[in-house]
């Protein structure tokens, strides 16, 4: 039962822990052993709650696409029929559309602010701002979505909200921003950035502050000045920190619910009607279980495929220093 | 082996011993906490009938003195009610079927009309042979409620819920508003013409912070009072045969007993009828002149606060706003309530609730017993002591009811029936979820642009019924 220790590992133990570390190596194969278990018994909870709360729901929820079930009877086989009417539902491909101009707006939108913001206050702020300014860009993160948006919708209130009241303080006429195509996306868009721009924000602080300041001296000394400094030094060297922050993003603006659900329940008309509405009206208004399922197996194989097509292009447009 | 334990022993700390110990604590003060077991779940665990409501935990609360008179009645039956929150009928719905899928289905549900036909298809019991097992108890009720709102609750000949409440679309308005542009109280047959000549002289009166006519686009009280005043709506509506053995037992001498049926049915869409272009247009045309406003999709939530607050003229709404109206200040002289205004009909609108027995419930007898004690005067007036809502007995809806509270014009709630028998409820077939979609989410269209934006919006309306009711409920 015995163990060979390297040397190297042998003098680092030894070090650490200075005349105890013969015995320790005599103990190496049963501490070895139960190290691997300690790490199982740490890895248990979440390999229980992905497998539990992820895995089986996900493979129940494809299997799912290929029955009918209303909750109330028993599910039959339908095999691909959840497909094909969900391929032919004129909401559902409106429902896909809005959501794909939504990612491709809100994403830019929430990039483009954060990035900008995360730049003014990592430049041009002292030390105590700079806290300040994180904290709250960051603090609409931790609000309710639900909250957020009925707040909103009183701000928004074509008759009676503070929007419009300002507005007419400087002679603007009313704006039907819940109940026009236009002004419900724009307010939904609105409301979702203003929510969620704060991680992005966060990782962009992260990412600016692992630059050297030495690239940007180089830069300076090469006669970088401004934006030149920051399209020549900055987006590239963010570019790993872009990559993750526009995956995110993406990902949660696939998602996104909360927001149009309360603020206009997708109207009017299927103006603001997002994939997931569509999924949760299949399923717990019309009880459409296994169209429900077919339309989150799609969505799933959306996102999966972006995702990948990013990691692809990460390779020509990612610059790991 | 001594050794080695003592080699163990030695791994020991002072800080393993702490941690050990704070665990120890932490893992006692979670087992003794008290915590929710299976026999926390209404219905399971014991035999007491589980009631599913509606509301809040204040409001389950609020059912305790029925609950107790219940008990006193019927020792041997326990029950338990279990309030569910939730956004609006069709989210509580959804809840009591998660229960049912969950295996934990409630013995007894409070349902309203939205949901009537969805649970008389799929979940619930028809009451037919307890009626008629206890027809002499049963008697004094039907002789109470009119029977407009007992035909809601018919499906297919048999009827599946006993009226608990009601409220009819009626228009409330406000008084000041109306004195301030000089107008008098309408007149009980006033018409959609009328109406709007009463809106424009508020709009002149008040040009600023105000909204004449305030409406929401939902299935109660939002297009649909319109379209059924114009003697339309956006589903075909037609009755089934059968529940004679119900009109002949308790309404045979009822001047409205040749209406009744065996229950609506709403199998067709009707968004394309030329009446229902001609309602929407009206709306329209309010909302073109800025007399009434473009309604939100689900909103109303804060209508109440609104028109308390003397910015709004007027609004469709039940008996049920009185008490809000009355906690949020108004005074009972600040505002009143008239009919539905007159256009080829003066039919009305109204949604009703009332107990639905599960098919699934384990005591069948004894929820029936429930249901109908509920039934009674006695516990009606502990179960509605104030006026959140219209009881639906004719004899609950007096002075007494609306003292201090207002409107001064009370007798609208439930002349409203009798005035207009053919008043008929909220449509909401089994697809109710899926049809209440459809409509809402083309209302905001309709009204909002020009004449052919409103056409395009009712072929869209027209489209998504037609796809709402192929659908299984």
């Amino acid at each position: 039962m015995s163990t060979t220790v390297p040397p190297r590992e042998k003098t680092r133990q030894a070090a650490r822990a200075g005349k105890a570390a013969p015995a320790r190596t005599v103990r190496r194969g049963t501490s070895r052993h139960s190290q691997r278990w300690l790490a199982w018994a740490f890895l248990a909870p979440t390999i229980l709650g992905m497998g539990l709360f992820t895995l089986i729901p996900i493979v129940a929820s494809v299997v799912l696409a290929f029955f009918r079930w209303d909750i109330i009877s028993a599910p039959t086989f339908v095999g691909l029929d959840n497909f094909a009417e969900v391929a032919q539902d004129p909401t559902v491909r409106v429902s896909f559309l809005n959501t794909i101009v939504f990612v491709v707006v809100a994403v830019a939108l929430q990039l483009g602010l954060a990035l900008a913001l995360a730049i003014m206050v990592q430049e041009k702020l002292p030390a105590w701002l700079r806290v300040f300014f994180r904290s709250a860009f960051f603090f609409p993160l931790i609000l309710s979505a639900a909250s957020v948006s009925i707040f909103m919708r009183y701000l928004f209130n074509e008759q009676f909200g503070v929007v419009n009241w300002l507005l007419s303080l400087v002679g603007i006429p009313a704006v039907p921003w819940l109940t026009t195509p236009g002004g419900s996306a724009a307010v939904v868009i609105l409301v979702y950035v203003w929510q969620n721009f704060g991680f992005s924000f966060l990782l962009f602080i992260g990412g600016l502050a692992s630059i050297p300041v030495e690239t940007y001296e180089a830069a300076s000394i090469d006669g970088a000045t401004g934006w030149r400094k920051h399209v020549h030094v900055t987006l590239p060297l963010l570019s790993p920190t872009t990559l993750v922050a526009s995956v995110m993003a993406i990902i949660s603006a696939l998602q996104v619910f909360d927001q149009p659900y309360v603020l206009t329940r997708g109207g009017p008309g299927d103006s603001t009607r997002t994939a997931v509405m569509v999924i949760f009206e299949s399923a717990f208004q019309r009880l459409e279980f296994g169209q429900a399922s077919a339309i989150g197996v799609l969505l799933t194989l959306i996102i999966m495929g972006i995702t990948a097509v990013q990691f692809r292009l990460s390779k020509r447009f990612v610059f790991y220093q | 082996m001594t050794g080695a334990i003592n080699g163990h022993l030695r791994q020991i700390t002072r800080r393993t011993a702490l941690g050990a110990l704070g665990a120890g604590i932490i893992g006692a003060s979670v087992a003794s906490w008290p915590r929710l077991t299976g026999t926390d779940i209404p219905g399971r665990g014991d035999n007491s009938l589980s009631i599913a409501i509606l509301g809040t935990a204040a409001d389950a609360a609020a059912r305790q003195r029925a609950i107790d008179a219940f008990s006193r009645i019927h020792p041997e039956i326990k029950v338990k009610v279990q309030a569910i929150q939730a956004v609006d009928w069709k989210d509580f719905f959804t809840k009591i079927l998660t229960m049912v899928a969950a295996g934990t289905p409630p013995d007894v549900v409070y349902v309203a009309t939205e949901g009537a036909q969805l649970f008389a298809e799929k979940l619930a019991h028809p009451l037919d042979d307890y009626i008629r097992r206890d027809a002499a108890d049963m008697a004094d009720f039907f002789s109470d409620v009119h029977p407009s709102l007992v035909e809601a609750f018919m499906y297919k000949g048999s009827l599946y819920q006993l009226p608990m409440d009601w409220n009819a679309a009626n228009m409330y308005y406000n008084t000041a508003a109306f004195a301030e542009a000089g107008l008098d109280r309408p007149a009980d047959d006033w018409t959609h013409l009328d109406f709007r000549s009463n809106l424009a002289a508020m709009k002149k009166a008040r040009p600023s912070d105000f909204t004449p006519y305030y409406w929401t686009n939902r299935l109660f009280g939002g297009v649909v009072p319109w379209l059924y005043a114009n003697d339309t709506s956006f589903l075909k509506e037609t009755r089934s045969t059968g529940g004679d053995w119900l009109w002949d037992g308790f309404y045979a001498n009822d001047p409205s007993r040749s209406l009744r049926s065996g229950g609506y049915q709403w199998l067709e869409p009707n968004a394309t009828d030329g009446r229902v272009f001609e309602s929407f247009d009206y709306l329209r045309g309010l909302v073109k002149d800025g007399l009434g406003v473009r309604p939100e999709e689900g909103g109303g939530n804060s209508l109440v606060g609104l028109f308390a607050s003397n910015r709004i003229g007027t609004t469709p709404a039940g008996g049920y706003w009185v008490q809000g109206l009355h906690e949020a200040g108004m005074g009972e002289n600040g505002f009143d309530v008239q009919f539905f205004p007159r256009w080829k009909t003066q039919r009305h609108q109204f949604g009703t609730a009332g107990y639905a027995m599960m098919k699934t419930a384990k005591d069948k007898d004894a929820a029936w017993e429930w249901i109908k004690f509920s039934s009674s005067r006695e516990a009606m007036e502990l179960i509605f002591p104030n006026p959140a809502t219209t009881p639906a007995r004719r004899s609950m809806v007096n002075a007494d009811l609306y003292a201090g509270k207002g409107p001064a014009h009370w007798k609208v709630f439930y002349d409203t029936l009798d005035r207009f028998p053919t008043t008929g409820p909220i449509p909401a077939p089994p697809q109710q979820a899926a049809v209440e979609t459809a409509l809402m989410k083309n209302v905001s269209l309709a009204v909002s642009g020009d004449e052919q934006q409103l056409k395009q919006a009712l072929a869209s309306m027209q489209r998504d019924l037609e796809i709402a009711l192929r659908r299984q409920p």
